[in-house]
């Protein structure tokens, strides 16, 4: 088997040796779209139709934000744990080993959020396989571009974990509180807007709300939103490659 | 340390004498600055190919930092390495696929098994599917790991980590095997197979490097030490010319069966060296750069002028007063 696969495939067994991590985070998704979807969805309900569905799938979106911070996370451990020079030891390239970490972050991200996308299309009344397959594509984009952004910063780790954990919460303060996951961008107030803009959350939950067939009205351009994640993912990617390559170093010793 | 005349008269040839045609490792003004301190400073260092290299230096003399280096996952500051004539910078997946290090700090996920460790290891570096679980079996049961094979990582001891550490890089069998202070942590019958299993590694083809500052470990691997300090190399060489090369550094203490006459003492202090006799004249002692050039002509001497030997004995120099001939300073008082 390809060293890039076999890499990813421990990483993945580590991540499948910890079930209970999964079902808290189904749970946690349950409980809050019961409590916390089906009150705001009641609020609002006369703005915005169908505001429970639209709350779930940015709710599903966060998760993915989530799983991508995770990766970061991950590497960071692997860091601080002493196994991250042993992973740089190994014969693949630096491209490869951060491949074999964006697959972890895929797997990690799609089992978190599948099973809660199935239950809420059921739920709502529209699971199509078709549907579920292009959510599924774009929420993947977005993990991407997501852990692109998580392993482009995880190096500042390497020098403080306090500064990457203060960094981190300013990070998802900015592309989650400020995006579009929870309230469409028509009804932002003129001076949130323009931060909106920038979370990539923004384009990725608009796209995952237009391919489920959510009222474009409340939405951005979906070819917009595709371009902006799929440039989000391609450039953190790089970046990122660019800097496991440059900058991170295993160890320091004397 | 005392050793028998027999064993002084015939160590065994370093291994390095044999010619090799390539370098195994070569580094050519290598530096490494971390922030305001510089770990090495222009370092010039070779391996030859089927030698072990020990390199000796107290903690802080940059041995890490190099063994870091020459595996690809520390970039040095200036300088370049090269691995069986392989760059490190330019093209670490080619390094990193000739050799295996077993680092200072045992490496392992806490929740895994050594035997699931050692899979993976294998399978990284392409090892036979069916010939894995033996080579990893028999691997273990050499460094006594068998028992604790089903063992979280977690739980192993210090000693058992540093096994398996170790255990990586024997299944593996690189090109360049790397071992960073191997038997720190491990018990003395524990340290002797891991060297034995080096020995090995090296009698099958594989190219040594050591990290140690455990003059022990030293002698019982080295072909060739090099001396490392404060990120500079110091001295590099087998280990009975380093001990040559301290000027009267070989002890020689003779019994005579009885008191010997001035005109031998005259005779003697002419070969070289500082000799000094007992009270009784019939005990001397002697320091001398070569005791083994130096105790021929002595007993020639002695025969010649009718004086009878019962007893010699030779001490030579540790490579603690290597280290503190070359540098000015005791291995084991460096922090």
């Amino acid at each position: 088997m390809n060293r890039v696969l076999i890499l990813a495939a421990y990483n993945v067994r580590i991540l499948l040796s910890e079930r209970t991590w999964f079902v808290l985070a189904w749970a946690l998704f349950g409980l809050q779209i019961a409590v916390y979807g089906s009150l705001m969805s009641k609020l609002v309900s006369t703005a915005v139709p169908n505001y429970f569905f639209f709350y779930a799938i940015g709710l599903m979106v966060i998760t993915v934000f989530d799983s991508g911070a995770d990766v970061g996370r991950h590497l960071v451990e692997h860091a601080h744990e002493g196994e991250l020079p042993y992973f740089l030891s190994l014969p693949v390239s630096r491209g490869g080993f951060l491949a074999a970490q964006a697959i972890y972050g895929v797997a990690n991200t799609m089992i978190k959020v599948l099973p809660p996308l199935i239950g809420v299309l059921w739920f709502v009344g529209d699971l199509t396989i078709q549907g579920a397959v292009f959510a599924l594509i774009s929420m993947f984009l977005l993990g991407l571009g997501i852990t692109g952004i998580m392993v482009s910063m995880s190096f500042i780790a390497f020098k403080s974990v306090d500064i990457y954990s203060a960094f981190l919460a300013g990070l998802s303060a900015l592309i989650v509180r400020f995006s579009t996951a929870f309230y469409p961008l028509i009804f932002m107030p003129s001076f949130y807007s323009p931060i909106s803009i920038f979370s990539p959350l923004t384009y990725g939950a608009d796209l995952t709300r237009w391919v489920l067939g959510f009222d474009p009205n409340f939405l951005l351009d979906p070819v917009l939103a595709a371009a902006v994640v799929t440039a989000v993912a391609v450039g953190t990617l790089s970046l990122s490659a660019r800097i496991v390559d440059k900058v991170i170093e295993g160890v320091k010793a004397a | 340390m005392t050793i028998a005349l027999v064993q002084h008269f015939y160590r065994p040839s370093p291994r390095t004498n044999v010619s090799p045609s390539l370098f195994a490792v070569e580094t050519l003004s290598l530096s490494k600055r971390y922030g305001k301190t510089d770990a090495l400073r222009g370092l010039n260092f070779t391996v030859n190919e089927g030698e072990i290299m020990v390199i000796l230096g107290p903690n802080g003399s940059g041995k890490t930092t190099l063994l870091m280096i020459l595996c690809t996952i520390l970039k040095p500051t200036s300088g370049t390495a090269k691995v069986v004539g392989i760059d490190v910078v330019e093209d670490g997946t080619k390094v990193r696929e000739v050799m295996g290090i077993a680092f200072q700090e045992a490496r392992g996920f806490w929740r895994h098994k050594p035997s699931s460790i050692l899979r993976f290891h294998a399978s990284m570096f392409d090892i036979d599917p069916a010939k894995r679980q033996d080579l990893i079996e028999r691997t273990m049961k050499d460094l006594e790991l068998w028992e604790s094979r089903d063992k979280l990582f977690m739980h192993l001891s210090g000693g058992q980590a540093k096994r398996l550490e170790t255990a990586k890089v024997l299944i593996q069998r690189p090109k360049l095997a790397i071992f960073d202070e191997p038997t720190s942590q491990v018990d003395l019958r524990g340290k002797r197979k891991i060297w034995d299993k080096i020995r090995e590694l090296r009698d099958q083809g594989s190219t040594i490097i050591v990290a140690t500052n455990e003059v022990r470990e030293a002698e019982y691997l080295a072909d060739r030490v090099t001396i490392l300090h404060q990120g500079q190399r110091v001295v590099c060489d087998t280990i009975p010319k380093l001990k040559d090369a301290i000027a009267g550094g070989d002890i020689v203490e003779v019994d005579f069966e009885d008191p010997v006459s001035e005109k031998l003492v005259d005779s003697l202090n002419g070969l070289g060296g500082e000799v000094s006799m007992s009270p009784e004249g019939n005990q001397l002692r002697a320091k001398v750069s070569r005791a083994e050039d130096w105790v021929p002509k002595m007993t020639s001497a002695s025969y010649v002028a009718g004086a009878k030997i019962a007893s010699i004995r030779i001490t030579e120099p540790s490579l603690d007063d290597v280290f503190l001939h070359f540098t000015g300073k005791a291995l084991a008082d460096q922090p």
